[in-house]
């Protein structure tokens, strides 16, 4: 009918849960930040902090962006998800993977619950990887939006399968070298490839729609993935089989050049836009766009290294992992809920119902007072915890903590609100 | 007679000036999606196009175009084309949409 990608949009029941999931684990990690306290000072690789990664990049980042792409992709590939029965089922496994491989981090379970837990993980998400493969196996629509999201799946797998052979290492000591070596690894697969290839691969569709801004040059994009991709490679490739960094240098100029070549591509987007009234939204994602330049700076600046005290660079390398996962990705999160999320649930309620009564508009779902607070409350915990971090302040992460927390709650309000809205309709 | 084909369609097109595409919140007729609008016998068909073929919220804004003119001509049959070519572009807006959208 119609030739409209809605018809193979996937039930509500597979996507919703993911945005649920996300919003509780984004809080929790939160209330993790508060209780880790001045933990949050000592080494990058302390359990504490090791745990709230996990907590935010698989509960929180991964979790929802699970849910975007089942929805996403049957308009990028132009096909209906192969299986949503293995989507529901993968959804609660990861959902109690992330719990217990969390909680086994946090109470220093190493050689315990966290073997369990990280093959637990091993599992859902390999189940996530073959549903999204076998259905693009079956897509003719081969674009460069479908190479990145494929691309960044192979990077999870990457991720994940390093991530386990370092829970193994914990139990059974099979690595020649520190785990640490492996971990820098392990971290970069899953933030570059993952994650940002990822978000490229997604925001070169979604920016420019929500920008409303036509005939951008896609060759950017293009050039971007062959540059992220190349610098990755060569930086895994050094790493596992020589056991060196000499070409660290290389590495961060090729993923750097292909970092700028997006962000060129997303403020030609802005430039075009139709729409010269930003909501909270789309504020959020340009805020997200910006801040992806910090982890840049930052990765340089420990390449070059200074010759700084040392338990100054593990801050600062604790403040470079936390400026990709609670900066760039966090701020685009927070943003791309109320672009996403309120649409969804609206054709939900009132697909049936438009144009025989009057309906409310997807974004009276939620409050966008709130969403204005949740901003600013974000960017204060932003500013407080980077300072709290560069100058080793225990006061300051105490009130980044409490700041980020308030953001989070005010964030599941709004969230709750959209999930939980009644159907309301007035007659014509 | 009164009622002439081209005030027919002048009316539906206001009619259809309710529906809103949700997303950059300003009517599909001033939008310029409203591609073309034939009515024969009692049989409107419409031809129109979306601001992006990715737009997920397509379907819901047909169902719009077919309920609102159901509404108001129960006795016609409502055909609505979705096109893609031409592409959408934003110099199709009306001098009234461009400054609803501020441009």
């Amino acid at each position: 009918m119609n030739n409209l990608q809605t018809d193979n949009a996937p039930s509500i029941t597979v996507v919703k849960p993911h945005f649920i999931f996300a919003g509780i684990a984004f809080f929790i990690s939160t209330v993790l930040i508060v209780l880790a306290d001045n933990d949050l000072l000592g080494p990058y690789f302390g359990v504490k902090i090791v745990a709230i990664t996990h907590i935010a990049v698989l509960g929180w980042g991964t979790m929802i962006i699970f849910g975007a792409l089942y929805q996403l992709i049957p308009i990028v590939f132009e096909t209906a998800l192969f299986s949503e029965r293995l989507a529901k089922i993968n959804f609660w496994l990861f959902a109690l993977s992330i719990s217990l491989l969390g909680y086994s981090f946090w109470v220093n379970s190493l050689t315990g619950l966290l073997f369990y837990s990280s093959l637990l993980l091993l599992i859902s998400l390999l189940m996530f990887i073959t549903n999204v493969l076998l259905t693009h196996k079956s897509s003719k629509k081969k674009n460069i939006q479908s190479k990145f999201i494929i691309t960044s799946i192979y990077w999870l797998l990457v991720t994940v399968i390093l991530g386990t052979l370092i829970a193994l290492n914990f139990r059974f000591a099979f690595f020649e070298k520190t785990y640490l070596h492996y971990l820098k690894i392990h971290a970069h697969a899953g933030l570059v490839g993952w994650f940002l290839l990822l978000i490229i691969g997604v925001a070169s569709t979604l920016i420019p729609m929500f920008f409303v801004s036509h005939n951008l040059n896609e060759k950017k994009i293009n050039y971007s993935y062959y540059f992220i991709n190349s610098g990755l490679l060569l930086m895994v490739i050094e790493w596992l089989f020589f056991g060196t960094d000499n070409l660290a240098y290389i590495d961060w100029l090729l993923i750097s050049t292909g970092v700028f070549l997006f962000l060129s591509f997303a403020w030609d987007s802005y430039k075009q836009r139709l729409r010269k009234n930003l909501d909270t939204g789309m504020k959020h994602t340009v805020i997200s766009l910006l801040l992806l330049t910090v982890p840049v700076l930052i990765s340089i600046f420990l390449l070059i290294n200074f010759n700084i005290e040392r338990i100054f660079l593990m801050r600062i390398t604790t403040l470079y992992g936390f400026s990709i996962i609670f900066g760039f990705i966090t701020s685009l999160i927070l943003g791309q809920t109320y672009k996403t999320l309120p649409f969804i649930i609206w054709l939900e309620k009132y697909k049936k119902h438009v144009g025989k009564a009057k309906t409310p508009m997807p974004k009276d779902l939620y409050s966008e007072t709130l969403a204005v607070y949740q901003m600013y409350l974000y960017l204060g915990a932003l500013a407080v915890l980077t300072a709290a971090l560069i100058s080793n302040a225990v006061l300051l992460i105490r009130t980044g903590s409490y700041l980020l927390l308030a953001t989070a709650i005010i964030y599941n309000i709004n969230l709750f609100k959209i999930v939980l809205h009644k159907t309301k309709t007035e007659k014509l | 007679m009164m009622n002439t084909t081209e005030e027919t369609k002048k009316h539906i097109l206001e009619l259809l000036k309710s529906v809103m595409d949700p997303e950059i919140e300003l009517n599909i007729v001033d939008l310029g999606l409203i591609y073309n609008l034939e009515i024969e016998d009692k049989k409107i068909n419409i031809d129109m196009t979306l601001s992006t073929p990715a737009c997920p919220l397509g379907d819901a804004i047909v169902i719009n175009v077919k309920e609102t003119l159901k509404q108001h001509y129960p006795d016609y049959e409502v055909n609505v084309n979705v096109v893609f070519d031409p592409p959408w572009n934003p110099s199709l807006i009306s001098e009234e949409g461009k400054a609803k959208l501020g441009m």
